[in-house]
């Protein structure tokens, strides 16, 4: 058999691996370079019917705002959570000890993160698939994304995606 | 390849000096050896072959109607035996039938069996276990312990059916795998996609011409159609649509068609002139729909359009006609 008929397998079997390795080299590699994050962050689970927020940030405080439902309806409690960037963990804060914190509501910490939902890639026509994890979140910067144990969203909540991140603690 | 064509690969191969006249006289008399030995029961190509597999695909289709039936009165042990363990059995049925030439093709359809079952009878088994089957990381493990299993069975015995699920499983896996790294991460959206897409296409097309010069090659056309497909469709969709269009991949497509169309001719290859002229369609609408539908008026794009189609028409039945019948 011809050796360009060799190097077609060669290169036909390399494609794929070649495109594994470079993805988890994108991935993990500059994890290695990037800064530890230093700012925890204060988020909520909440009822996010109508975008009726409940809790926000005013001057560096957090707030509680009065939510109009409509008649009948029972919205679901708002929770509160510290989480810690370095310990990737969550911890459970009252409306009382939250209003204490000194918060920047700013999307980027001073360091140079963000909060974000991960993408909602479902392929494109005709190659779709599923497989995703559209709650997931994730502490982006630095060319790297780490996804974050957060409180499920999904438990007991009417829609989906309803973690808001709320400040910075500085 | 017809007689014309091989001999004159043999004379061509004979003036390299890569071929010795004992090679081909062995080779010949293997051949014949071989066809007297099956004597009256020698396998009938066409259709007696292709019953062989919707026979599989039917054993299959009963083993999964089987568990999907009783699933809530079978217990976790007995799920996995009537999957997993009819893989596994249908496998070791095909190895035993494999031994006996008479019975070879029977055999084939038992690997084709416990392709088609040993998947499921994995998924069963996680599933029993505890796992989410529907996770990118299960699905990962599911698809590597399949390939390693064919690709291991391939090395034993170079079968088209072990090629043919390799490539399947493989192409499972790298799916699975690369979304399992990515898994939701922010910056990964629907080009992440396209461009794995457009990478199993030019790696399914070049194992398609590997192919064409070994026992495999009835694939060779199934994997230039597929490969041309996922490769085209892949770099047409990267183009996307104003005002979010892609200019790169909106000016290389051209360039891509027409390489596709060329290597239609240089390969012998329908599949790649098919898709070739469908995609040229499909581009030549989207970019007509794209850019022109506003400044020169719907009607008017149509007519153009339809002239664009004639053309490729032509184009398509004179290449078919001078190249490829």
């Amino acid at each position: 058999m011809g050796s360009k008929k060799n190097i077609s397998l060669l290169i036909g079997i390399a494609i794929p691996i070649l495109m594994i390795v470079l993805i988890a080299l994108s991935i993990y590699l500059p994890s290695f370079f990037a800064p530890a994050p230093q700012f925890n962050f204060l988020y909520v689970t909440e009822d996010n019917y109508g975008q009726n927020f409940q809790f926000g940030v005013e001057n560096g405080v957090l707030v509680k705002r009065e939510v109009k439902y409509p008649e009948h309806y029972i919205p679901k409690e708002s929770r509160l959570f510290i989480h810690d960037v370095i310990k990737n963990t969550d911890r459970e804060i009252t409306f009382e000890d939250a209003r204490k914190l000194k918060l920047d509501s700013r999307l980027k910490s001073p360091d140079g993160y963000e909060v974000v939902y991960g993408s909602t890639d479902y392929g494109f026509f005709p190659f779709f698939y599923g497989g995703h994890d559209y709650n997931a979140m994730y502490l982006k910067g630095h060319n790297t994304s780490k996804k974050l144990d957060l409180q499920a969203s999904t438990d007991g909540r009417y829609y989906y995606r309803n973690r808001r991140f709320l400040g910075w603690i500085r | 390849m017809d007689k014309k064509e091989l001999l004159k690969n043999i004379q061509d191969l004979a003036s390299q000096k890569e071929i010795t006249k004992e090679e081909i006289i062995s080779a010949f008399e293997n051949g014949a050896r071989l066809d007297n030995g099956r004597g009256d029961v020698a396998p009938q190509k066409g259709i007696s072959h292709i019953l062989y597999y919707i026979g599989g695909a039917v054993v299959f289709l009963g083993i999964s109607v089987l568990i999907w039936q009783h699933w809530t009165a079978l217990n976790g042990s007995t799920k996995i035996l009537s999957t997993l363990g009819a893989g596994i059995a249908a496998y070791i049925t095909a190895v035993f039938l494999s031994r006996d030439e008479r019975l070879e093709f029977v055999g084939r359809a038992f690997y084709f069996i416990s392709a088609l079952a040993m998947p499921l009878g994995l998924h069963v088994t996680f599933y029993v276990a505890g796992f989410d089957t529907g996770s990118l990381g299960i699905q990962s493990i599911v698809s590597g312990i399949l390939l390693t299993t064919f690709l291991l069975s391939y090395f034993v015995e170079r079968k088209t059916v072990f090629a043919l699920f390799n490539i399947i499983f493989g192409v499972w896996l790298f799916f699975a795998f690369t979304g399992f790294l990515v898994g939701s991460r922010p910056g990964f959206g629907w080009e992440f996609s396209a461009y794995r897409v457009l990478c199993i296409g030019a790696s399914l097309s070049l194992i398609g011409y590997y192919f064409t010069e070994t026992s495999h090659r009835s694939l060779t056309g199934a994997l230039y159609g597929f490969g041309v497909f996922c490769f085209l469709g892949a770099a047409l969709a990267l183009g996307d649509w104003k005002p979010h269009q892609n200019a790169f991949w909106e000016l290389v497509f051209p360039g891509l068609i027409f390489g596709v169309m060329f290597l239609s001719v240089y390969l012998k290859s329908k599949s790649f002139l098919t898709f070739g002229s469908l995609y040229l369609i499909a581009y030549i609408f989207k970019i007509t729909g794209e850019y022109f539908a506003d400044s020169l008026g719907w009607p008017l794009v149509l007519v153009l359009t339809g002239l664009g189609l004639i053309a490729i028409g032509y184009l398509h039945f004179n290449l078919k006609r001078k190249y490829l019948s």
